[in-house]
């Protein structure tokens, strides 16, 4: 019975704290709880959509084939193949609201009364009915064509068929939902359209034959037997040397793979919101260590009373265990709940970008799993904080605790303020007060500078991310590309490589140049894309070494993946003029492709390829490269079609810079929102302590705003002491930390740059925060009563 | 005599939902300047509410207080501070010196918020007026590590430090021994022959003593005025009596 009255009396007493603790687990547990719907849903709905959809644990994308029937009799009867379907497909290149296409779409026949694709409302806010028939001239895209070529419903999108200008519109009429190739991250495209259309590009593409531009060819998705026990690798290398399937692939990849790019975005900024999550947590436990400690100071002396009547220190460590387990339980339960809309959000808002639609429910186990350990955490370290409880002597009660001290702080009276100098001075007294106040109270700011380090440390840790990704997605671009760049320049007429940087040059020097090639080779009977480079120590190596000797190749994780190959293994390569064994030296990282290829040195290449000046594309580094644009446009206009120009960008780029600035205002709202419960819950209590000395202070004519101040640079020195420390710490461990993270999305080279914006502005901004919300919250000494110095 | 401070109709009601305690109904008093002016009363009076109203450190419901002829009611909070800062001086019944801060500090702050003097000549006049209370020995010490005397007489020091135009001192006395409040008293009381105007509130007869014009607070009225010649100390016994037999005919 005392129990519950003291309980019920501890809630009422304790409601501010408790409230704020509430809030802190709400904002963890929505954040945590986020991330793993995002994460768990996302790539649950992938794989049950590639397997509802059809899509076979290894896909071929194939062209030119004679018969596609012969080939799937072919494949279908290899060992351990199960089932082999074909989707007809048209490559194309394509141009959208004047953006051209990097690599080649996929014009998909669609048969009315398919189920093979979900279809999304015009907002792309939900699902809608497949249409009775797709009409000649209309095209759905995936929702990532928004971020990527800004495509709304009722644009229109030109498919180069054929030289001579035989282009084929295409007016937007929706947007499907692709699973295998619907995410920004994937630079080919699938587009879904009728059959007249389709009959009618490939009666163009057979009419026009060696002046065709688009390529007829299908999808082969190619099943494993249910009982067969041999790796994809093995079937992937199978098929390339027992069928004549690599005579006319222009990709394949397994399900796993594909799973995996289109997860890469949501996978990789799950992991920066888990880490910035668990930062929340280690907040929480450390204002919960705060609150129990003001509570137990503030509760001293009831306590000691409630003892000498007989209440046992366990008893009074349970009640107050109980009190914040209901807050933390009710903030975790308010958490959950806001899960669902909170996700239904993040999905419309990433639809454009990762093509799809990401389920809103809650992955009911890992939840619980990740709840019962917030519980565990937080409800073991508020009972570990809670052990003072029972070393408090009833005698404080019985004698007034302030009399003790103040006899013991006699006796240390001579050494005590041998320790105070000089102290307060008349100019900048305001600041000396606060210092003061600092000093004498220094264990009830630990909290807030605690706080302050935790949130600078992440804050500078995310902005240093996103000056490493910069405002055009340099960084991501370097990462993605075999080789770092400004500008590539690639002739494609008579022009000379002369003339060509002549032109560039005249807009700015070039500081640096190398020479990049593009050609189809087979690997293992495999085609894969190489990056033929001049220079091969530019590759971005993540093991091993760069191709620096002739008979040296580097590959791609996806590729060596594919092949069952790593460093150290020997591979077969073809080129157009014969083929050798080569040695894989290292692996690298390029997006390309979906990461299917590999990089070989100019001399390795030479010895299977023909060397033509064309295939070679001039990659330049410039003193100005804020002159890129200029030079785009003048060496477009003077050359016209004889030039192919691209900067470090790509289409998709928008979409990750977009997830990347979302992440960013999600983590600074959150911090805000922080700093405010911090400020206010570690404020209040200092506030009611110090109500007396305010008091007396303006008494003394003090004015209001003046002690509102002194009290807001307390909160501001302690936040700036916890912005420097989080600054170091984020200096020390971003990179380490980041690369962890970044290895998920294949990127090994992360290296933030330290600049003055990433380095002073978050712990500037945290510390002002802090500040603020300390101003605001101090507007209540304006309301201290002077009458609480009188007796009466 | 000039009227330094004067309430005109001065009221103080307190609400606590629909209750209405009326302390002060339309008080009407003047202070003059050098007088040691007492207020008395029995407890529950609302003396300590008409020094807090007089003082403007707690708003009246009613009524006008004019600090030499300037109306101090409508002043705005910075003003007051100001005000505070500059002109007035106060002493507790709880010394209420800031905790953290030494005694020297205490009164050195104080003097800083008034303004009044360089950095050096604040610093020096805190020294002396430390020295003068007798607890110079103790100026680093806190609060906390002194005896209620010397705080007492640190918290005097503190009122005194921007040579205030009127000090206030609400029962000074209270929480004092014998010897401590002897010792205080003496000091208010030399201030006062130094020129210093006080107006201190108090249950004491003995501490009532020491002042030339005391006010018998009842009902929050003011019943009765009693004046006495300035304090000498061979007629304290005598002071003591006059001012016992006055607050007999009073019912004290």
């Amino acid at each position: 019975m005392e129990k519950n009255i003291l309980f019920r009396r501890g809630i009422k007493r304790q409601k501010g704290s408790l409230i704020g603790i509430s809030l802190l687990v709400f904002f963890t547990v929505l954040s945590l709880f986020t991330v793993l719907a995002v994460s768990l849903n996302g790539n649950a709905y992938i794989r049950s959509e590639m397997e509802r959809a059809g899509f076979g644990q290894l896909t071929a994308w194939v062209s030119d084939v004679p018969d596609v029937g012969d080939l799937l009799q072919e494949i279908s009867s290899q060992e351990g193949i199960g089932e082999v379907q074909s989707q007809n497909i048209i490559f194309s290149e394509y141009e959208g609201n004047g953006i051209e296409s990097d690599s080649e779409g996929q014009l998909i026949l669609w048969q009315p009364g398919e189920t093979r694709y979900r279809f999304l409302t015009d907002d792309m806010g939900g699902y809608r009915q497949a249409p009775e028939e797709i009409r000649q001239g209309e095209v759905y895209v995936s929702p990532s064509m928004v971020s990527i070529m800004d495509l709304q419903v009722g644009d229109t999108i030109t498919f180069p068929v054929a030289r001579g200008g035989m282009n084929v519109d295409l007016t937007v009429a929706g947007y499907y939902e692709d699973p295998f190739m619907g995410s920004s991250m994937i630079g080919m495209k699938g587009f879904l359209i009728s059959g007249a259309d389709y009959g009618q590009i490939i009666e163009t593409v057979e009419q026009e034959g060696a002046d065709a531009l688009a390529r007829s060819g299908a999808m082969l998705h190619i099943f494993v037997q249910a009982d067969g026990e041999a790796e994809i690798d093995q079937i992937n290398q199978l098929l390339n040397s027992q069928t004549s399937l690599p005579e006319y692939t222009e990709e394949i990849h397994s399900a796993y793979t594909i799973g995996s790019f289109m997860m890469i975005l949501q996978n990789a900024f799950c992991a920066i919101l888990a880490a910035f999550a668990l930062i929340l947590l280690l907040v929480a436990m450390v204002v919960l260590g705060h609150s129990i400690s003001g509570i137990v100071e503030q509760e001293q002396k009831n306590m000691g009373i409630l003892k000498t009547l007989g209440v046992t220190g366990r008893t009074l460590v349970l009640v107050q265990e109980m009190e914040y387990l209901v807050a933390i339980i009710l903030g975790s339960i308010m958490g959950t709940f806001a899960v669902i809309p909170f996700t239904r959000v993040i999905s419309a808002m990433t639809v454009t970008t990762t093509g799809l639609l990401i389920p809103s429910g809650i992955p009911v186990l890992p939840c619980l799993g990740v709840f019962s350990v917030i519980l565990l955490l937080l409800g073991g370290y508020a009972a570990l904080r809670m052990q003072r409880i029972l070393h408090i002597s009833p005698m404080e009660a019985i004698y007034d605790a302030s009399v003790f001290m103040r006899s013991e702080s006699r006796r240390k009276g001579k050494e005590k303020s041998a320790s105070v100098s000089s102290g307060i001075q008349k100019n900048g007294l305001v600041f000396h007060l606060a210092v003061r106040q600092l000093l004498s109270g220094r264990k009830r700011y630990l909290s807030a500078c605690l706080v302050a380090c935790f949130l600078v440390f992440f804050a500078s840790l995310a902005g240093r991310m996103n000056s490493w990704l910069g405002t055009d997605g340099q960084g991501m671009m370097d990462a993605f590309n075999p080789a770092d760049l400004d500008l590539g320049v690639q002739a494609m007429g008579e022009l000379s490589e002369e003339e060509m940087e002549a032109v560039v040059r005249s807009y700015s020097m070039i500081t640096d140049s190398y020479d990049l090639a593009m050609p189809t080779v087979s690997v293992n009977g495999t085609n894969y894309t190489a990056n033929v480079i001049t220079e091969p120590e530019r590759f971005h190596i993540s093991r091993g070494e760069a191709c620096m000797d002739p008979d040296e190749v580097v590959l791609t994780e996806v590729t060596a993946a594919d092949l069952g190959v790593d460093v150290g293994s020997t591979v077969m390569i073809r080129g157009d003029t014969g083929s050798r064994e080569y040695t894989v030296s290292g692996i690298y990282h390029c997006a390309n492709d979906m990461g299917a290829n590999l990089g070989m040195s100019r001399k390795g290449y030479l010895s299977i390829g023909q060397d033509e000046p064309r295939i070679w594309c001039h990659h330049y580094f410039l003193e100005d490269p804020s002159r890129k644009e200029a030079i785009t446009s003048a060496l477009e206009t003077a050359y016209g079609g004889d030039v192919h120009v691209h900067q470090n960008t790509w289409p998709g780029l928008s979409g990750i810079i977009m997830a990347m600035h979302l992440s960013l205002a999600f983590m600074y709202g959150m911090i805000a929102v922080f700093i405010a419960i911090v400020t206010v819950m570690a404020g209040k209590k200092i506030l009611n302590a110090e109500q007396r000395d305010l008091a007396i202070y303006r008494s003394m004519g003090c004015s209001a705003g003046m002690l509102q101040v002194s009290f807001a640079i307390r909160f501001g020195i302690i936040a700036f002491a916890g912005a420097v420390a989080g600054t170091i710490c984020a200096a020390v461990l971003t990179d380490p930390f980041v690369s962890a993270v970044m290895r998920l999305a294949g990127i090994s080279n992360f290296a933030s740059h330290p600049a003055i914006s990433n380095l002073l502005v978050p712990g500037a901004a945290v510390t002002l925060l802090f500040f603020a919300s300390a101003w605001l919250l101090a507007v209540k000494i304006r309301r201290t009563d002077m009458n609480m110095l009188t007796v009466e | 005599m000039n009227t330094i401070l004067q309430g005109k109709k001065i009221s103080r009601i307190f609400r606590q939902g629909s209750m209405r305690n009326t302390v002060l109904d339309q008080v009407d008093i003047s202070i003059y300047e050098g007088d040691f002016t007492v207020i008395m009363g029995s407890s529950g009076a609302g003396k300590s509410t008409l020094l807090y109203a007089l003082s403007g450190m707690d708003p009246v419901s009613g009524g006008k207080v004019f600090y030499k002829d300037r109306e101090i009611t409508s002043l705005k909070e910075k003003q007051m501070a100001n005000l505070r800062a500059k002109e007035f001086g106060f002493v507790f019944q709880q010394t209420n010196l800031v905790s953290n801060l030494t005694l020297f500090e205490n009164v050195a702050v104080a003097g800083y918020v008034g303004k009044k003097g360089s950095t050096e000549e604040i610093r020096d006049r805190a020294g002396r007026l430390l020295r003068q209370m007798k607890i110079d020995k103790a100026q680093n010490r806190f609060p906390s590590q002194v005896s209620g005397g010397e705080a007492q007489r640190a918290a005097i020091a503190r009122a005194m430090v921007g040579n205030p135009g009127l000090l206030f001192a609400d029962e000074p006395t209270g929480a004092l021994n014998r010897s401590n409040t002897t010792e205080v008293l003496n000091l208010l009381t030399d201030l006062n022959c130094s020129g210093q105007s006080i107006l201190m509130v108090t249950h004491d007869m003995r501490a009532a003593a020491r002042g030339n014009r005391i006010l018998y607070l009842e009902d929050g009225k003011v019943l009765d005025e009693l004046r006495l010649p300035p304090y000498s100390e061979i007629r304290e016994q005598n002071r003591e009596s006059k001012v016992s037999g006055w607050l007999s005919g009073l019912r004290w």
